[in-house]
């Protein structure tokens, strides 16, 4: 018969007449003992061998307890000290004997708390009684740890030991040993001869070319044992969220917008009919920019237009706001605060040439707001805008499509909460259930763009628009609690390596 | 969003419904889009409102709206008015604060609720309408405390008080909340609510005065005189209000009627006379009488309603459902033949700018949420944008090379972005420039680009856009040195810098930015990770030496991209690492990926 060479080494190095632990076999077969013992129980599997097993305790002492067998345990140095200076015949002040006996540090707290223990004396207000009839020479710690310092650890009373285990004084452990016996068929087999048969670790390029991989036996590895963790490369976790909105959304038939993150407040706000004195157009709300301040150029027509609506409104009915309108305030520079500075500038021809219905338009892209950090918001964040320009659109168009696309992401129970933006009409704030919680949530803000807004843009078609927050689905979907963990500089890299993928 | 706070005592009083609990009369409010937020330590209600029905400011523009919610008003309703005994005459008032309306409201059985509840719409309509103020402001006095002016001597019935302009150490008036008489420049400078108005005149250059025959009571947009402050007892009342826009003012003052008018008091007209003093109004040398209580007409199609609501109605229903909405509705015909509506709106709706604002009533009535939703049947081809096609190609090509990807802010601070990363910081080149002045913008190392940068910043860590990435990748290992390494990171982002080539005279650049900490990381290893990146695009790459104050001097090179030089690549120098408080040698490089299209 053939075996790996370990199990051939101990088969050899067995007896069939005695009991052979597996430490000796392992030194007569030169292995090492964990090979050795693996070796054994294959061949104990295979009937060649037998394995006994029986357990032995072994004390040790710990460091502390080494001092002690040399200086004696410190309530024994306490009691010598305290009979000395007669506190056997009445108390003596505390510090004095402690002063006499020579403790020091945390040795004294240890003398005090198992002096009283031990039935030594008596601690009371500062003072401190020795007990005449106490006598240190019988006493059984210190008894047991001598008799373990002299390695006759074996005759220490039960109770002491686990006195001197309480106090940290010792070690005790627990060890298995083995032996081995041949059995009669491994007898038999040795007499018939026995081949060794070669084992590989690594598969080498040689081994593969030359053939060799035929008559090799592969070394077994513990394949349960743990590997080492490496840090792969991978994409960011909100980056994944964002592919993943995307993904749904060009599914869906919407085509991708981008555009500049610094923009006219043309752009930004006049274009969707926003006042100029809205109040979240002034100085504290606005991302304005200091440098550079102003764009050079708009296009004149569509300025017009533009501040025709906001001052007359549009059509034969409507009425414009009753607001200041001014051409530097529309060409000043700033932060967009939406992405829906996209979505006008595509609107308008200017960023394509001009759009014919129908059609479908999304972005996620950064918008930014000028307010303080928090946990759920930042200074800059992803919006996800869409809108869908196509003739006669309505507002079950919009529920449809919003009920589509939320139920993409195991959001449901979509409801339109009516609302008011000043560049839709109607609005509506959207609620839907969570999918882990069951609450109802907001989840987007999303209206058809008012005559006002479009007719200045030149559309003469309906179009319905929404927008939420990317950070917010995410944090919907994975349960983050603070946003700042994730998006920005201040990221724990601990928690993008960990994060469950998005897909 | 803004609130308004409502004792539902009040509400059930106003609306007759003494037998509504708190939990129904919520609900009731959630249906007219008036979510309850909490509780205040009164037990009133705190509703967060959209800011389009500011005639829902005050508990009695609530309870109107309520009581068309339950069907128990139907229709436009305007309060009577008797004719005008007062005039408010406008002689050289300031410029810049040309407008003034008024109306007095007599025989009110006010109590505190009731003043609490004058008091919050006044301050709601000066938080919205009013601008803070700025474009509308009022005042309302005690119509007993005022003596008015005879305006003709046998007719003492026809009293007037004057609005005009005066200078601010002329007069002196004992404000609200004060007890000395002061100019109304000690006003502004001493007295607290003086203090929080002032910077509405600085500019002004005369201060907008109200005088009665006693003196002057009025200091608008300021603060009132004590004189005419009015209490609990109050029964008549005199409103004045004065603003940037007629209109504005006007429908500030109809809010505030018609909530006085549902606490029964008789609305009384003012005339308001523009005398030839008064500067640019259109109204200049013309009478008004006011308030303007007349409602507004507009023509709706039936056709848009039904294509806005994606339903059928007919023409019973949809007049139903407008004066379900507070408003009147009469069928007829427009220009072109079509079903149409002639709608009337009342004269407190501030909202109604379009006959699209009259099918959002429509909707509301009838009830969104009865809608089923249904997926257009519009057919569209969806796909991504060139660049973000281009930026996520590069992004997989980083992370398969080992990368891990990071999104960090745009927004950073002048000393991450240049100066610990050694990079001179340009001078700003604010000014006008000369033509052909042709002064360098920035430095020409990568990041050195002039700053982008906030004008207010709420934080002093984010005033600017970064010019370069390389910043915040830095901040990430600094802010992890307590995590595993390798801390092989990579951003595909963004950055911007000024240039006035541009039309917004902000140059915005796509960058590709990487960097590799660990020990033993070195301008090899970043120049493998390059060429691999480079070469997958199938793009020529050289690194011909440079300087460049970030990089160890020697091991810094220019990355040039078929030819054209488009960023940097080395080993980050020892002081900038040790500024972040890294223990490890960095190796990095950014350029940009426009250069890889």
């Amino acid at each position: 018969m053939k075996l790996p060479q370990a199990q051939v080494a101990v088969l050899e190095a067995a007896s069939a007449d005695e009991q052979r632990t597996i430490d000796r076999i392992a030194e007569a077969a030169d292995l090492k003992p964990e090979t050795a013992t693996r070796a054994a129980f294959e061949l104990d599997d295979a009937g060649l061998l037998e394995v006994t097993e029986r357990t032995t305790s072994d004390v040790e002492l710990t460091e502390e307890a080494e001092r002690y067998v040399e200086a004696g345990l410190p309530e024994l140095r306490l009691y010598e000290a305290a009979v000395e200076a007669g506190a056997d015949e009445e108390p003596v002040q505390m510090g004095q004997v402690i002063g006499a006996s020579g403790l020091e540090g945390d040795a004294v707290d240890i003398a005090l708390s198992n002096y009283a223990r031990k039935g030594y004396g008596e601690i009371d207000s500062g003072e401190l009684t020795a007990d005449p009839e106490a006598d240190p020479d019988a006493d059984d710690e210190a008894t047991a740890l001598d008799a373990l310092a002299e390695g006759a650890g074996a005759y220490a009373r039960e109770t002491a030991l686990e006195d001197l285990d309480n106090r940290g004084l010792i070690e005790q452990t627990e060890t298995v040993i083995r032996s081995v016996t041949l059995t009669d068929d491994g007898v038999t087999e040795l007499m018939a001869g026995i081949e060794t048969a070669e084992t590989v670790g690594q598969v080498t390029s040689e081994m593969l070319t030359s053939g060799e991989w035929q008559d090799v036996e592969f070394a077994e590895y513990n394949v349960e044992a743990d590997a080492e963790r490496v840090v792969p490369g991978r994409k960011h976790a909100l980056r994944e969220m964002a592919e993943r909105v995307t993904d749904v959304l060009v599914g869906m038939g919407f085509q991708e917008m981008q555009g500049p993150h610094v923009d006219a407040d043309f752009w930004i706000n006049d274009c969707l009919f926003m006042p100029q004195d809205h109040p979240a157009r002034n100085h504290w709300d606005r991302f304005a920019l200091d440098t550079p301040e102003a764009i050079d150029e708009l296009p004149a027509d569509l300025v017009d237009a533009v501040e025709s609506a906001h001052r007359e409104g549009v059509g034969p009915d409507g009425e414009g706001y009753h607001s200041p309108w001014d051409l530097d305030f529309a060409k000043a520079l700033a932060l967009r605060g939406h992405t829906t500075s996209l979505t006008a500038r595509h609107l308008s021809g200017e960023a394509m040439g001009d759009l014919e219905p129908p059609q479908r338009f999304f972005s996620i892209e950064k918008a930014y707001r000028n307010d303080t950090l928090d946990a759920t918001h930042l200074l800059e964040f992803f919006q996800i805008e869409g809108w869908v320009m196509a003739e006669d659109l309505s507002v079950r168009d919009l529920m449809g499509t919003f009920t589509e696309f939320y139920e993409q992401f195991g959001i449901t129970d979509i409801e339109f909460k009516p609302h008011y933006n000043p560049y839709t009409e109607p609005s509506f704030e959207l609620f839907g259930r969570h999918p882990e919680t069951g609450e109802m949530i907001e989840i987007g803000n999303s209206g058809i763009f008012r005559p006002e807004m479009l007719e200045p843009l030149g559309v003469d078609c309906d179009v319905m628009a929404w927008g939420l927050a990317l950070e917010r689905l995410f944090m919907l979907a994975t349960g983050a609690e603070d946003i700042r963990d994730v998006h920005g500089t201040l990221v724990d890299l601990e928690f993008l390596r960990e994060e469950e993928v998005t897909y | 969003m803004p609130t308004v706070e409502i004792d539902p005592d009040e509400l059930r009083y106003l609306t007759g419904y003494d037998e509504k609990d708190d939990a129904e009369l919520k609900d009731d409010l959630f249906g007219l889009g008036l979510e309850f937020e909490g509780e205040t330590d009164d037990g009133d209600f705190e509703l967060e409102f959209a800011p389009d029905r500011l005639d829902r400011l005050s508990v009695e523009g609530v309870a109107r709206s309520l009581r068309y919610q339950y069907g128990d008003d139907r229709g436009v309703y305007v309060p009577s008015t008797n004719d005008a005994e007062w005039t408010i005459r406008v002689e050289d008032v300031p410029e810049d604060r040309p407008y003034v309306t008024g109306a007095i409201v007599r025989g009110l059985d006010m109590d505190d609720a009731a003043l609490e509840s004058l008091i919050q719409v006044q301050e709601k309509l000066h938080a919205t309408m009013g601008r803070q103020r700025a474009k509308g402001a009022i005042g309302v006095h005690d119509l007993t405390m005022l003596k008015g002016e005879t305006l003709k001597q046998d007719d003492d019935s026809a009293k007037s008080i004057t609005y005009t302009g005066v200078d601010a150490d002329d007069e002196t008036m004992v404000p609200l909340e004060g007890d000395q008489e002061l100019t109304l420049r000690e006003v502004l400078e001493v007295h607290h609510i003086g203090q929080d108005y002032a910077d509405l005149v600085a500019d002004y250059e005369s201060m907008p005065a109200i005088y009665d025959e006693i003196g002057l009571f009025s200091f608008p947009p300021v603060v009132n005189g004590r004189r005419t402050e009015v209490t609990a007892d109050s029964r008549d009342l005199f409103i004045e209000m004065t603003g940037t826009d007629q209109w504005t003012v006007d429908k500030m003052l109809n809010i505030v009627c018609y909530a006085l008018d549902a606490r029964g008091g008789k609305v009384e007209e003012v005339d308001v006379e523009y005398t030839d003093d008064a500067p640019v109004t259109p109204d200049a040398g013309s009478d008004l009488v006011r308030p303007d209580l007349v409602s507004k007409t507009k023509t709706v199609a039936h056709g848009d309603i039904e294509t806005m609501l994606g339903v059928d109605l007919d023409e019973h229903d949809v007049v139903d459902l407008i004066e379900r909405a507070g408003m009147d509705a009469e069928p007829t015909e427009t220009d072109d033949g079509t079903a149409a509506y002639r709608v009337e709106v009342p004269p407190y709706r501030v909202d109604v700018l379009h006959p699209v604002d009259l099918i959002d009533d429509v909707g509301r009535a009838y009830g969104f949420n009865e809608l089923e939703p249904r997926y257009p049947d519009v057919s569209t081809v969806g796909g991504r944008h060139e660049r973000s096609r281009l930026e996520d190609a590069v992004r997989d090509r980083l992370v398969g090379q080992g990368f891990e990807d990071l999104l960090n802010f745009h927004l950073i601070d002048e000393e991450q972005n240049y100066e610990r990363l050694n990079v001179p910081q340009p001078e700003p080149s604010s000014g006008e420039r000369a033509n052909g002045d042709n002064r360098e913008q920035g430095s020409d190392a990568l990041g050195g680009g002039e700053a982008v940068t906030i004008e207010q910043p709420y934080s002093e860590d984010f005033t600017m856009v970064r010019s370069w990435a390389l910043p915040s990748i830095m901040m990430v290992l600094e802010n992890n040195t307590h995590r595993a390494y390798p801390q092989d990171l990579a951003e595909v982002g963004f950055s911007a810098h000024v240039d006035e080539s541009e039309n917004t005279n902000v140059a915005e650049r796509r960058t590709v930015a990487a960097a590799l900490c660990h020990a033993g990381a070195s301008y090899e290893d970043a120049k493998a990770a390059l060429r691999a990146l480079v070469d997958a695009f199938d793009k020529d790459l050289e690194t011909p030496a440079t300087e460049h104050p970030t990089f160890i001097s020697g091991r810094t090179a220019s990355v040039v991209v078929d030819g054209e030089e488009v960023g940097v690549i080395g080993e980050v120098h020892p002081e900038v690492i040790v500024e972040h408080d890294i223990e490890l040698p960095v190796a990095a490089f950014e350029f940009d990926l426009a250069a890889l299209q």
